[in-house]
């Protein structure tokens, strides 16, 4: 029974996947139903087998020492699964609004629940082996996401996306293959699987820890495997925001210091002295992320950039091999996860009430959608790092945890590009609030144009399908008093601002829960 | 020198196994081929019944009654060989007979004219 | 029982050539078909119960005729050769209930039962490759095989089909000329026709014939590297392959390339012997060509255009896993290079199979064509999918586990470089393989004017594709004792 409750987390969303994928099981109008009933139940079950369950570790299938596949729950786990579930219900609600109006939304929902069974699969793995075929899994499940739109770009992206990544699951084989010959074993162990140092090969350490940490860095977009991302963009908001936020990228991450610390341990990297070969990379992600995301014009493009840039903080953090540091970096894996959900969200919601993607065409559109403008104002705050919100206290963790390394170098590379990610955030809460489109003569023209391509669009529209009321409306309700999207989309948006503030204000919660994860790592 | 000269059954089936070889490999031509491979086969049987063969001694075949083992030449090689050339006969047989329905389909036996046909 | 149950191996060789030879006489098509579904499921049937038997009492010598060597000729069953032996059996009758469905949409009616004999006689002697203890047997049970197995080319009567199958024919006498001439110096230094009296013999006469004994290894790997395509005498592969008709290239990829391989393998370790192999430059000849097929096997297998020749070509790269595994020489490297002949022969028949029934339902060929394919047949395309993703090393799948044990082998002789090899070869395969299944699930373009499950086949002619998908999958996920199997039979 025990064990049936801890495996139930990662069978029930596969189960609800293949009742989705079947017409006959599920007809399309229940289809929205029923995965928000898969995605609470799960949530459940999470909390279950995490909190509620004696049985911590489980070997599914050891055919021998290295074919094991094996769930082992710890606190890092307990983080990871619980930030995946929480998000992944809020966006699923922000997905029922936001993909009425595209196609084939019954291969979306498919794969969007099958991918949260993948994630907790990469949350629960207890070993090196597992972690690795789910994260190839969530490569092959997250692919049709991608590329859900079908048009040329995105097969084009969804390329780009497989080609990365399986770079980078090379790379980790790589790394595991050497690991595992001179180690045996690839079980995640507190404070890692080397006891005596002495016994091994040094050069091998540190070639295995180089290849993995480049090999998942791929997924965590670190400089210079980091292009597939911005590329990503084509998909669906709801998509974007989950890759960014959650699925791809924190598996990166989470990937990243599970081997870290839980396979090499924090006082073997230190000994093979490895960290000073991958520090250049993830200052270059830092400052390239934020350096990019500065001159882009479309709304999601500059949130991928961001998104870079801010990953690079997480890497650095765990790469700064003290508990501050570390603390540092798993706050803000979850920090920035609600904050980038936050900013995508929003800017879905304005592309998909007025369809416009662009910064200079947003100007003066925060007196019509106030509320979602508000939400994405503060969520920009918080990813600059002001007080009282969440983005302050993971950047506050990752400073001490610089100060602690004494390397005065990382505060400059922390504070610099704090003051790239107020560049690139603020301008479009400036243009959006108090930039008036009509005194701009330049802009006004470009306008003008533009209305005159809708309207005739419009026309055509109105001609062929009946479908054209909704846009009709959009189109005309421009000039009407507010454009805030319906409740559906509206209320997981305010819900992750509050959680923004919240963590802000009383972010004790989530550190003592760190407290476990820092025992097992140090 | 010497040893050549005395293993001179052996320097022949070498140098016959070059010949077919080549002619193998090199020819175009479908019929040389496998004359080639022919004499390639040939050369193989001529040194395996040399390995068998012991000056003096007589063909293991019973006629005055038998005589002492050491009396007789080693017959297995020449078995093995009889059946080695019923084999070489049907592969020769099979690729005649692919050859002519070639030459019904592309009207050439030259390989090389076969290759440039590919074209239209 | 005992004695019956060491019959199975000959009792096989003779069931398949006598009924070769009974099918021509039955007229109709259907009793064709029926009378080689049951013998084929009757030898798989005993050649299970036999590898069970060898893994509850180990292998055997058996003297056929009961003439004891080294006059008598002796069949030498153990875990590798029984496990081999009935994976063969297995494709060859998933093979034939496939083509149950399919074969006479690809070939003349009348030529039904000529398929079958061939079929039949290639089978037995491509058991007798594996089974066969003396190297002059195992020659003319390769000869053969390389007649049965250009008989099943040519089994279509295309232009094409004749020319790949000159070609095959003719690189394949000059292999056994290679082989017989390989043949013909073991037998000047050993006096010796079976595995162990020649091992005894080369031992003791060893000194001052190293000269010969290199030489005629080196003939052993050229010809037999012929017939198993190793890489730059590959090139009779890539036609035969793609021009056969399906259940055909099937056999060829997933059998005929084998045998030759397994025959390899015994030469190097029950002919020579570990001591004699050592100490010479041949098993690293082996590795090098090993590698480079594995490289440009798939290069080349991604600049082609029709489908099929991409599969043979990925092929080439697979047979280069197996030599990798054998020119590491040490016993993991053996172990894993039989088990990726298992691995492989199981994945390459399903491939070979599902590209079958694209290019049957459709009449397509080429890639580009079959974009948007996986809308109108969803299956089959899932099987193709499963299959290539073990291609790729997918974990669990059985090519990840070759990959992954092909590593640690060759970490274990040293050769750390070779990593570089495996991981860039199987990023190579996905190259290959995954644009094929993007665009046949996905994509607007791809997808106009597909028609959903518009040219499914039923169930039922699917079902040897869907077993043939499991086993591999049970394959990968049973390795470890698949691996255990295999490592109590190897021979070093």
């Amino acid at each position: 029974m025990e064990k049936i409750i801890m495996l139930l987390p990662l069978g029930v969303p596969i189960v609800g996947t293949l009742l989705i994928a079947d017409k006959k099981i599920i007809k399309d109008e229940y289809v929205t139903k029923f995965v928000s009933i898969v995605l609470f139940a799960n949530f459940l079950l999470v909390l279950t087998s995490l909190f509620g369950n004696p049985l911590l570790q489980l070997h599914v299938l050891g055919v021998n020492d290295f074919l094991d596949v094996y769930f082992k729950i710890d606190q890092m786990t307990r983080v990871f699964a619980l930030m995946a579930s929480i998000l992944w219900i809020l966006t699923a609600f922000y997905a029922f609004e936001y993909m009425k109006h595209e196609q084939r939304t019954r291969q979306f929902y498919t794969f969007f629940t099958l991918t949260l069974a993948v994630i907790l699969g990469v949350a629960y793995s207890g070993n090196l082996f597992t972690l690795y075929a789910y994260y190839e899994l969530l490569t092959l499940c997250t692919l049709p996401l991608v590329i859900h739109t079908g048009t040329e770009e995105a097969l084009s992206s969804g390329k780009k996306y497989m080609i990365y990544s399986f770079a980078g699951a090379s790379l980790v084989i790589l790394g595991m293959m050497i690991l595992y010959s001179i180690t045996g074993t690839m079980t995640f162990m507190p404070r890692g699987i080397f006891n005596d140092l002495s016994n091994y090969d040094q050069d091998l350490i540190r070639f295995s820890y180089i290849a993995m940490f480049l090999g998942f860095g791929v997924k965590a977009a670190l400089v210079p495997f980091h292009s597939w991302l911005p590329n990503a963009m084509v998909a669906p908001t709801p998509v974007s925001a989950l890759l960014h936020a959650v699925a791809v990228v924190k598996s990166g991450v989470f990937s990243l210091i599970r081997i870290t610390y839980f396979v090499f341990g924090a006082s073997v990297i230190k000994a093979v002295n490895v960290t000073q070969y991958l520090i250049p990379f993830v200052v270059i992600t830092v400052v390239m992320g934020s350096l990019l995301a500065l001159h882009q014009d479309h709304l999601k493009k500059r949130l991928a950039y961001s998104t870079i840039s801010q990953l690079g903080y997480i890497l650095l953090g765990i790469l700064m091999l003290n508990p501050n540091g570390l603390v540092g970096a798993i706050l803000h894996m979850i920090n920035h996860a609600v904050i980038k959900i936050t900013l995508f969200f929003s800017v879905g919601a304005i592309s998909h009430m007025t369809h416009k993607k662009y910064i200079h065409q947003i100007s003066g559109l925060g007196k019509k959608m106030p509320i979602t403008f508000i939400c994405f104002t503060i969520a920009s705050v918080s990813l600059v790092g002001i007080p009282p919100t969440n983005g302050f206290v993971s950047k506050w963790f990752l400073g001490v945890g610089a100060l602690n390394a004494d390397n005065l170098f990382y505060i400059f590379i922390l504070l610099l590009s704090a003051f790239f990610t107020a560049g690139y955030l603020f301008p479009i809460s400036v243009t959006a609030f108090f930039v008036n489109g009509k005194q701009n003569a330049k802009q006004q023209n470009a306008k003008a144009h533009e209305i005159v391509v809708e309207a005739s669009l419009e026309k055509e529209a109105i001609e062929t399908s009946d479908h054209s009321e909704q846009m009709d409306h959009t189109g005309a309700s421009i000039a009407s008093e507010t454009l805030d999207p319906s409740p559906f989309m509206l209320v997981p948006i305010v819900i992750l601002t509050v959680i923004i503030v919240g963590l802000g204000i009383f972010p004790n919660v989530v550190i003592n829960f760190l407290g476990g994860v820092i025992a097992d790592a140090f | 020198m010497q040893i050549l000269l005395n293993n001179y059954m052996i320097v022949g089936a070498i140098f016959l196994f070059g010949i077919g070889f080549m002619i193998l490999l090199l020819h175009n031509n479908l019929i040389k081929k496998i004359i080639g491979m022919n004499i390639m086969d040939t050369s193989i049987f001529l040194l395996f019944v040399n390995l068998g063969y012991i000056k003096g001694k007589e063909a293991p075949i019973i006629i005055d009654g038998v005589m002492h083992a050491s009396g007789y030449v080693n017959p297995i090689p020449t078995g093995l060989m009889l059946t080695g050339i019923v084999v070489a006969v049907s592969v020769t047989a099979f690729m005649l007979a692919l050859t002519i329905k070639l030459y019904e389909k592309y009207g050439t036996i030259e390989l090389d004219e076969i290759q440039n046909l590919r074209g239209d | 029982m005992q004695n019956l149950i060491k019959l199975i191996p000959l009792a096989s060789i003779m069931i398949l050539m006598l009924f070769a030879f009974v099918i021509p006489l039955l007229k109709k098509k259907k009793h064709v078909y029926k009378l080689t579904l049951v013998i084929m499921s009757l030898v798989t049937v005993i050649n299970l119960i036999h590898v069970v038997y060898i893994a509850l009492n180990g292998g055997y010598l058996f003297d056929v005729g009961h003439f004891p060597a080294p006059f008598g000729i002796v069949l030498r069953i153990g875990e590798v050769e029984s496990g081999i032996g009935l994976l063969f059996c297995f494709i060859n009758l998933m093979v034939l209930w496939y083509s149950y469905f399919s074969l006479e949409k690809e070939i003349k009616s009348n030529r039904i039962g000529f398929f079958h004999t061939l079929d039949f006689l290639l089978l037995a002697s491509l058991l007798g490759i594996v089974f066969t203890y003396d190297i002059f047997n195992g020659f003319v049970f390769l000869e053969v095989s390389t007649l049965a197995a250009c008989g099943i080319i040519v089994v279509k009567d295309k232009k094409a089909n004749i020319k790949a199958a000159i070609k095959y024919l003719i690189l394949s006498s000059l292999g056994s000329g290679l082989v017989l001439m390989g043949i013909a110096f073991v037998y000047s230094i050993s006096g010796h026709l079976s595995m162990s009296y020649i091992h005894e013999a080369l031992i003791q006469n060893a000194e001052g014939k190293h000269n010969l004994i290199l030489i005629s290894m080196i003939l052993f790997t050229v010809g037999l590297g012929i017939k198993g395509a190793m890489f730059p005498l590959h090139i009779w592969l890539p036609d035969a392959h793609s021009s056969a008709p399906s259940p055909s290239s099937a056999i060829l990829s997933a059998l005929v390339i084998k045998a030759p391989i397994i025959f390899l393998i015994k030469v190097y370790y029950l002919v020579y012997g570990t001591t004699i192999l050592s100490g010479t430059v041949v098993l690293d000849l082996v590795l090098f060509l090993g590698v480079l097929g594995m490289i440009f096997g798939s290069l080349f297998a991604r600049s082609q255009k029709e489908l099929k020749r991409m599969i043979a070509y990925s092929s080439v790269a697979q047979m280069g896993y197996i030599f990798f595994g054998i020119g590491l020489g040490n016993k993991l490297g053996l172990i894993m290079a039989i088990y990726h002949i298992i691995a492989h022969a199981v994945t390459k028949a399903c491939l070979f199979l599902s590209a079958g029934s694209f290019i049957e339902q459709t009449g397509y060929k080429t890639i580009d064509e079959f974009k948007g394919i996986g809308k109108e047949m969803p299956v089959t395309l899932g099987i193709f999918t499963i299959s290539s993703l073990s291609m790729i090393g997918i974990p669990i799948f059985p090519g990840f586990i070759s990959k992954w044990n092909l590593a640690m082998a060759s970490i274990e002789s040293g050769k750390i470089l070779l990593l570089f090899v495996l991981i860039a070869s199987s990023l190579l395969n996905a190259v290959y393989y995954f644009p094929i299944i993007i665009n046949g699930y996905f994509g607007e373009d791809n997808l106009v004017g597909k028609v959903f499950n518009s040219k499914i086949r039923p169930v039922r002619t699917l079902l040897p594709l869907i077993i043939l998908s499991v086993v591999m999958v049970l394959a990968g996920l049973f390795s470890g004792f698949i691996i255990e199997f295999i490592g109590r039979g190897i021979y070093i």
